[in-house]
């Protein structure tokens, strides 16, 4: 089973995904902020990582830059309420997998995450 | 009115959501990116909520109040300190504004129209109540004064869902308070609805 990390400071958004992620047939993991989340990242070496922006202490952009620096086949999938193009052409820019959008859509979710395993493996 | 730890985290997590839909509207207004800050939530009585925004606001407001009916109903202000909506006017209309003239009235009635909606909307998406919106007004007077009008008349305890979320247009800092004030029934629907969708997952 493909292991998935949520890093999100938001209860909610990280209910909702893991919903939908273990409907998908994924184990899931999780990080209420950015510094923990890079700790996982580098001790569980999820498969993908679900990635919010917008967190307090350490932003996700921050993390993604970091997970990125050290380990540059990191699969990361921005997951943001912010749905503005200039903000995922930064993300994107920096490495990002993927960028979906708040609220979630299982559909989009399970697409963006069978795609990011896709590359992954290719 | 005590809420849970999830409760309020869901409250954020919402007004996230709908803000983001929001400054994406305004980017497309401006044509420049928008920036946002973590929002920060207080619940408090609508009597408390001047010495609250007290600790906030120290400067004239421009406020856009628009009222929602409906399975939920309250009202909604969008608050700008006074310069912030003289610079906001000016990056719409592309003149320089320094008063509150006839036409920044206008593009800041409709820029509080967009922003109000676009949260109120993810409101309605979100935790499936329908709601109904009257047109918004401006008031440029004192923040005492707007708070007054939405006490008038309503015996009702009424609750304030305080969102505290600062958004910078592009290299000009547009500060910007989003306020809800619900009755206490309507609060209790509301916690209703996010325990709806806590349940659902």
């Amino acid at each position: 089973m493909e292991k998935i990390l949520i890093i999100d400071d938001s209860a909610l958004s990280r209910k909702m995904l893991k919903g939908i992620l273990i409907e998908g047939g994924y184990d899931v993991i999780e990080a209420a902020e950015g510094v923990s989340g890079i700790e996982k990242y580098f001790l569980e070496r999820p498969a993908v990582v679900i990635l919010d922006l917008l967190m307090e202490a350490m932003p996700g952009l921050e993390v993604l830059k970091k997970i990125k620096q050290l380990d540059q086949n990191a699969c990361i999938i921005v997951a943001t309420a912010d749905i503005q193009e200039a903000t995922k052409e930064e993300v994107m820019n920096e490495g990002a997998t993927a960028f979906i959008n708040k609220p979630f859509k299982k559909e989009t979710v399970l697409d963006a995450v069978s795609r990011a395993l896709k590359r992954r493996k290719s | 009115m005590i809420l849970t730890d999830f409760q309020k985290d869901a409250i954020t997590e919402i007004v996230n959501i709908a803000f983001g839909r929001a400054v994406a509207s305004l980017s497309e207004l401006t044509g420049s990116r928008i920036l946002l800050t973590v929002p920060k939530l207080e619940i408090c009585t609508i009597d408390q909520l001047p010495s609250v925004l007290m600790e906030i606001l120290n400067s004239d407001v421009c406020t856009v109040h628009q009222i929602f009916t409906g399975e939920v109903s309250g009202d909604a202000l969008l608050i700008l300190d006074y310069k912030g909506a003289t610079v906001l006017a000016s990056l719409l209309t592309g003149e320089e504004i320094e008063n509150m003239e006839t036409s920044a009235k206008e593009v800041l009635i409709e820029v509080g129209n967009i922003l109000l909606n676009a949260c109120l909307g993810t409101f309605e998406n979100m935790l499936h109540v329908h709601i109904t919106f009257s047109v918004p007004h401006l008031h440029l007077n004192q923040l005492n004064h707007t708070l007054n009008t939405i006490k008038m008349g309503k015996e009702e305890i009424r609750y304030v869902i305080l969102v505290v979320t600062t958004f910078t247009v592009k290299e000009s800092n547009v500060g910007g308070y989003l306020l809800i004030v619900l009755g206490v029934v309507s609060l209790d629907k509301f916690i209703q609805c996010i325990k709806n969708l806590e349940m659902d997952r």
